[in-house]
C-alpha cells in the first residue's frame, strides 16, 4: 500500500532491489578499498557534490580536499563502530558523511549539510527528550503510535504520517495517523501482505530508514556497476541513497505524492510495523533529522515491544484467572461438560471465542455462535482421524475441505483433544473476520481516477479477498490457555474417575460385608427359632396332661418363634433380591396369574371371591421374580378383602410401545392415601398385627423387584373402598429393534 | 427289604442334634444312628480310622450332613466323599439352616444327593427328616456293595 516500495505484483519479488546499480540524486556515493582508501566505484554525481575531481583507482588520501575526510575514516576504521555518521569538511564545504563497511569496500555516502534554519540533531535533542517522557507514560500501543506519528510529522513536515503494523500473516493495519489534511486519511485501512514482498521486508529489517525526497528523480548511475573487489554488482542494502523500484515510483505518482520516507519498527528482530510519511510536494529531510527519526523509531520499537510483552503477560494472567474460576465451577458440576454449558461466558472468554462446543462420546453440547451439531460432529471426526491433538487455525477452510461450509461461524478453530482413545474434543470457534472489520478510513477520495491497479482502495479489496474464510488469529496466550485448560480438565476427569472407582470399591466392600452379614444371619439367627419351635413341640408331646392355659403358653411360644423365623426368611429373601441376577425373558403373565389363583386356593377356601381377570399382555422380565410380585399382590388382595362377601379382585393390563402395565384392584379394606408412601417400605404395616397377619415385606419386595426391572409401582386406595396396585415394566429396547 | 446299614448324622449343634434325633426316633427306623460332631469325625468314620478305627465295616445308608461344621465344614466333607473312589456312591443329604443360593449351587456342583433347608416349624422339620430317613434308609435301593465289603 503506502509503502509499496519494491513491487506490487509477484513478479516484482524477483526485482534486484538490493542491486539497482544507481542512487537517488540528493547525495553522492564513493566506494573505497578499506586499506589504501583507493577509489573503486563512484556515483556519476560525486565530482559535482564533492567539489573535486575524484577518479576511480586513485587513492583518496592523494586529494588534498579529502585530508580531513581520510583522517575521520581511518579513525572510524580503527574503532569498532559499524557506521560512521559525521559532518565532515570536504574541501571548503561541510558534507554529511555516512559510512558503512561491506565486502565490496567502504560505502561512503555524502549529502549536503542541514541548510540554515533546518533542524539538526543537537537542536532536536530537547524535543526528543520530551517525547520520550510522553510515550513512557502512554497507556497502550495505539496511543504510542499516535504520539510518534504526531512527533515525526512535527520534525519532518510531511503532509501525512502513518503508523501501521503487520499481523501474523503479514497483513497490515493502519494504527495511527497524523495529517495536515492535504493527503487523504488512511486510518484503519487494511492491506494484504503481498503489497510488500518478502525481500522488501527483509530490506526494511536491515535498513531501518529510507527517504525518497522526489519521486520524479533521475537515478544516478554507479560507475562501474560491478565491484572490482568481487566482480559482483554493488550491493546497496545499507545505502540510504539507494535508488528504488520504478514500480514504487509509479505507485507514488498514482497517489499524487512526490515524497516519502519510512522507518522500520523492529521488535525482537522481526519487522513489526512501519512509520511512513508522504507529501504531495517533494520534501528533503536532512540526514540529521533522519537520524533523529531513526532514534524515535527505535525507542518506539522498544516501547511497543515492552507493551506487547506486558499485555501478553496481562492477557495470560487474565486468562488464567478465568480458567481458575471456571474450573472451580466445573469441579462441583455433575459433569465437566454440564459445567461448561452452564458457564458459557467464561468458557468463551478462556480463548476469546464467539462459540464453543464440547464433544464427549458422540454427545455434543454448545454455546454461542457455532456450526450445526452435524457439522461439529464431522469436524470432530476429521480432527480425530487426522490425528490432531491440538488444532489452532484461523482458516479452517484452508486445511480442511469441509471447513468451507463452516467459515461464517467457524473460520477460526481452536480444538484440544481430551481423550487418547476417542474423538472427544473441546472446540472454540471464531467467525470470518470480514464480517467483523469495517472500512476504517475514508474510502471515497483517494485516487479514484486513473489510479490503475496500484491503489490503496484496490489493496483493501484485495485484502478483503485474501481474508475470506479467515478469522482473527489465536494469540499464543490463548492457545496456551486452551492447553492449560485441557490439562486441568483431564485432571478433573481423572479425579472424578478415581473418586468413582473409590466409591465403587467402597460399595463393593459394603456389599460384601452385607452379604456375609446376611449369610451368617441366615444360618445363625434362624437356628434358635427352629430350636424354640422344636423343643416347644417336644414339650407338648411329652406332657399330654397339661392344662388348657399351659398349652396356650406353649402354643404362643411356638407361634412367636415361627413368625420370627418367617421374618428372618423374608428379610433374607429381600436382601438376596438386590443381589441375584435377573434372567429376563418374555413372561406369560396371564398364565402366572392363573397358576397363582390355583396355588392360593388354601387361602381362599370357604371365601366368596369374584375374580375378574382381563387380557394381560406378555411382559418382559425374570419369570420367577415377576411371579413373586404377582403372588404378593394377589395375596394382599385376598388378605385385605377377607371381610367382604363377595370379595372382588380385578386383574387387568395394557401395553404401549415402551411398556406393559398390570393392575390388581380389590374391594377390600383399602388404606388412607396419606400413608401411601409407607405402603412400600420394609416392615411397614398399615394394620394392626391381629387384623391381618404378615411380616409387612410383601409390597417392599414387589417394589424392589419392579424397580430392578427398570419399572415402577404405585398404589391407590381409600379406606373401606379397596385398593389398586399398578406396576409397569419397560419393554426391551433391543428386542424391539431386532424385530423392526 | 429295608436297608439296615447305619445312618451317619453329622451335626455340631447339640440342640439340632437332639431335635433331629427326636425326629428320627419318631420314624421308628431300625437303622443305627451314628453321630459325628464335626467334619473331621465324619471323614474318620467313613474311612474307619481314628476313634472309629475297627468299627463294623460297611458304608452308611445315608449321610445327613450339616453345612456349617467346625474344623472341616459340610461342603468340604461332601467334596472329599464325592471325590473318593470308594465313597462317592454313599448318598449325602445336605441339611442346612440357610437357603443361601451359593451353598445350594455349590452342593449340587459337588454332587450332593439332596439339599434340605431345615424348616423353622418343627412339624415341617419332622416331616422332612422322616421323609429323608424313609427314602434313603428304607426305599432307596443301594448300589451293589463294593467288592471289598462283599467279603464280609
Amino acid at each position: 500500500m503506502t509503502e509499496l516500495d519494491d513491487g506490487y505484483l509477484e513478479a516484482c519479488a524477483a526485482e534486484p532491489i538490493k542491486i539497482p546499480g544507481a542512487i537517488q540524486p540528493h547525495g553522492a556515493l564513493l566506494v573505497v578499498e578499506p586499506e589504501t582508501l583507493k577509489i573503486l566505484q563512484q556515483s556519476a554525481n560525486a565530482r559535482r557534490l564533492l567539489g573535486f575531481d575524484v577518479r576511480n583507482d586513485a587513492l583518496l588520501p592523494a586529494y588534498e580536499e579529502a585530508t580531513t575526510l581520510c583522517e575521520e575514516i581511518r579513525g572510524w576504521l580503527s574503532g569498532g563502530e559499524n557506521t560512521l555518521f559525521y559532518l565532515v569538511a570536504v574541501g571548503s564545504q561541510q558534507l554529511q558523511l555516512t559510512a558503512h563497511r561491506s565486502p565490496q569496500g567502504l560505502l561512503l555516502e555524502f549529502e549536503p549539510p542541514p541548510r540554515p534554519g533546518e533542524s539538526t540533531l543537537d537542536g532536536l535533542y530537547p524535543r526528543l527528550r520530551d517525547f520520550l517522557d510522553r510515550i513512557s507514560g502512554a497507556h497502550d500501543i495505539t496511543s504510542i503510535a499516535e504520539e510518534v506519528a504526531r512527533e515525526v510529522r512535527a520534525i519532518t513536515h510531511f503532509d501525512r504520517i502513518l503508523l501501521y503494523s503487520f499481523d501474523g500473516n503479514g497483513d497490515g493495519t493502519v494504527l495511527a495517523e497524523d495529517t495536515n489534511g492535504i493527503l487523504p486519511s488512511y486510518l484503519g485501512l487494511r492491506f494484504p501482505a503481498s503489497d510488500i514482498p518478502a525481500q522488501a521486508r527483509e530490506l526494511y529489517r536491515l535498513n531501518r530508514i529510507r527517504l525518497i525526497p522526489d519521486a520524479s528523480y533521475a537515478p544516478v548511475q554507479i560507475e562501474p556497476s560491478i565491484s572490482p573487489l568481487n566482480g559482483l554488482p554493488l550491493d546497496l542494502s545499507q545505502v540510504a541513497l539507494r535508488s528504488v523500484s520504478p514500480v514504487h515510483l509509479e505507485y507514488m505518482r498514482n497517489m499524487e505524492t512526490a515524497s516519502s520516507m519510512s522507518m522500520s519498527i523492529i521488535i525482537d528482530g522481526a519487522l513489526w510495523g512501519l512509520i511512513s510519511g508522504h507529501s504531495r510536494a517533494s520534501r528533503m529531510v536532512n540526514a540529521q533529522i533522519r537520524t533523529a527519526c531513526d532514534i524515535l523509531a527505535q525507542v518506539v520499537s522498544l516501547q511497543i515491544g515492552s507493551r506487547l510483552k506486558a499485555s501478553s503477560a496481562a492477557e495470560r494472567l487474565e486468562l488464567k484467572s478465568v480458567e481458575t474460576s471456571l474450573l472451580s465451577k466445573l469441579s462441583v458440576a455433575t459433569s465437566f461438560q454440564r459445567g461448561l454449558v452452564n458457564n458459557p461466558h467464561e468458557w468463551l472468554r478462556l480463548v476469546d471465542a464467539e462459540g464453543a462446543a464440547v464433544v464427549v462420546q458422540g454427545g455434543i453440547l454448545t454455546t454461542g455462535q457455532t456450526p450445526s451439531e452435524r457439522q461439529i460432529r464431522d469436524l470432530a471426526t476429521w480432527l480425530f482421524e487426522a490425528g490432531h491433538d491440538v488444532l489452532e487455525t484461523n482458516s479452517l477452510a484452508s486445511i480442511w475441505s469441509g471447513g468451507e461450509f463452516l467459515s461464517e461461524k467457524a473460520s477460526g478453530v481452536l480444538a484440544v483433544s481430551i481423550s487418547q482413545i476417542r474423538g472427544d474434543y473441546i472446540i472454540w470457534f471464531r467467525p470470518e473476520v470480514v464480517k467483523t472489520v469495517a472500512w476504517g478510513g475514508d474510502p471515497n477520495k483517494p485516487m479514484e481516477s486513473g489510479a490503475g491497479r496500484l491503489h490503496p482502495r484496490k489493496s483493501f479489496d484485495l485484502w478483503r479477498q485474501l481474508v475470506r474464510q479467515q478469522s482473527k488469529p489465536w494469540t499464543s496466550a490463548e492457545v496456551e490457555s486452551a492447553l492449560g485448560f485441557r490439562a486441568s480438565i483431564q485432571t478433573l476427569v481423572l479425579k472424578a474417575a478415581e473418586e468413582r472407582a473409590e466409591l465403587t470399591d467402597r460399595l463393593e466392600a459394603a456389599n460384601k460385608e452385607l452379604e456375609s452379614f446376611s449369610y451368617s444371619i441366615s444360618h445363625d439367627l434362624r437356628a434358635p427359632f427352629r430350636h424354640i419351635v422344636g423343643f416347644a413341640e417336644l414339650l407338648s408331646d411329652k406332657e399330654k396332661g397339661l392344662d388348657q392355659k399351659s398349652r396356650h403358653y406353649i402354643e404362643t411360644i411356638r407361634g412367636a418363634a415361627i413368625s420370627a423365623g418367617r421374618l428372618v426368611d423374608d428379610l433374607l429373601h429381600f436382601s438376596q433380591l438386590g443381589r441375584s441376577q435377573l434372567l429376563k425373558s418374555n413372561v406369560d403373565v396371564a398364565k402366572i396369574v392363573n397358576e397363582l389363583r390355583h396355588s392360593l386356593r388354601t387361602e381362599t377356601e370357604g371365601r366368596n371371591i369374584e375374580w375378574q381377570v382381563g387380557r394381560l399382555p406378555i411382559g418382559y422380565g425374570d419369570p420367577a421374580m415377576l411371579r413373586q410380585v404377582l403372588q404378593n399382590l394377589l395375596h394382599n388382595a385376598i388378605k385385605y378383602t377377607a371381610p367382604r362377601d363377595p370379595a372382588v379382585i380385578v386383574v387387568s393390563g395394557h401395553e404401549d410401545a415402551n411398556s406393559t402395565t398390570y393392575v390388581v384392584a380389590d374391594n377390600g379394606v383399602g388404606f388412607e392415601m396419606k400413608y401411601v408412601d409407607k405402603l412400600f417400605g420394609v416392615f411397614q404395616r398399615l394394620h394392626r398385627a391381629e387384623e391381618f397377619e404378615g411380616t409387612g415385606i410383601g409390597l417392599a419386595l414387589a417394589k424392589r423387584i419392579v424397580e430392578r426391572h427398570g419399572g415402577s409401582i404405585s398404589a391407590e386406595g381409600k379406606v373401606g373402598a379397596g385398593a389398586s396396585l399398578t406396576f409397569t415394566l419397560p419393554r426391551p429396547k433391543d428386542l424391539k429393534k431386532r424385530s423392526s | 427289604m429295608p436297608d439296615l446299614r447305619p445312618i451317619l448324622l453329622v451335626e455340631d449343634n447339640p440342640r439340632d442334634l437332639e431335635l433331629t434325633l427326636a425326629a428320627l426316633a419318631k420314624c421308628q427306623l431300625a437303622n443305627e444312628i451314628v453321630i459325628a460332631r464335626d467334619g473331621a469325625e465324619a471323614l474318620d468314620y467313613l474311612a474307619a480310622r481314628g476313634s472309629f478305627e475297627g468299627r463294623p465295616p460297611g458304608d452308611p445308608a445315608v449321610v445327613l450332613l450339616d453345612l456349617k461344621l467346625p474344623k472341616i465344614d459340610g461342603l468340604q466333607v461332601l467334596e472329599k466323599v464325592k471325590n473318593d473312589r470308594h465313597q462317592r456312591q454313599i448318598p449325602v443329604v445336605m441339611l442346612t439352616s440357610s437357603r443361601e443360593e451359593r451353598d445350594l449351587v455349590k452342593s449340587y456342583e459337588l454332587g450332593v444327593n439332596a439339599f434340605v433347608v431345615k424348616p423353622v416349624d418343627f412339624n415341617a422339620f419332622f416331616e422332612a427328616i422322616q421323609d429323608l430317613g424313609m427314602f434313603w434308609a428304607v426305599l432307596n435301593e443301594p448300589p451293589p456293595r463294593p467288592f471289598t465289603n462283599e467279603a464280609q
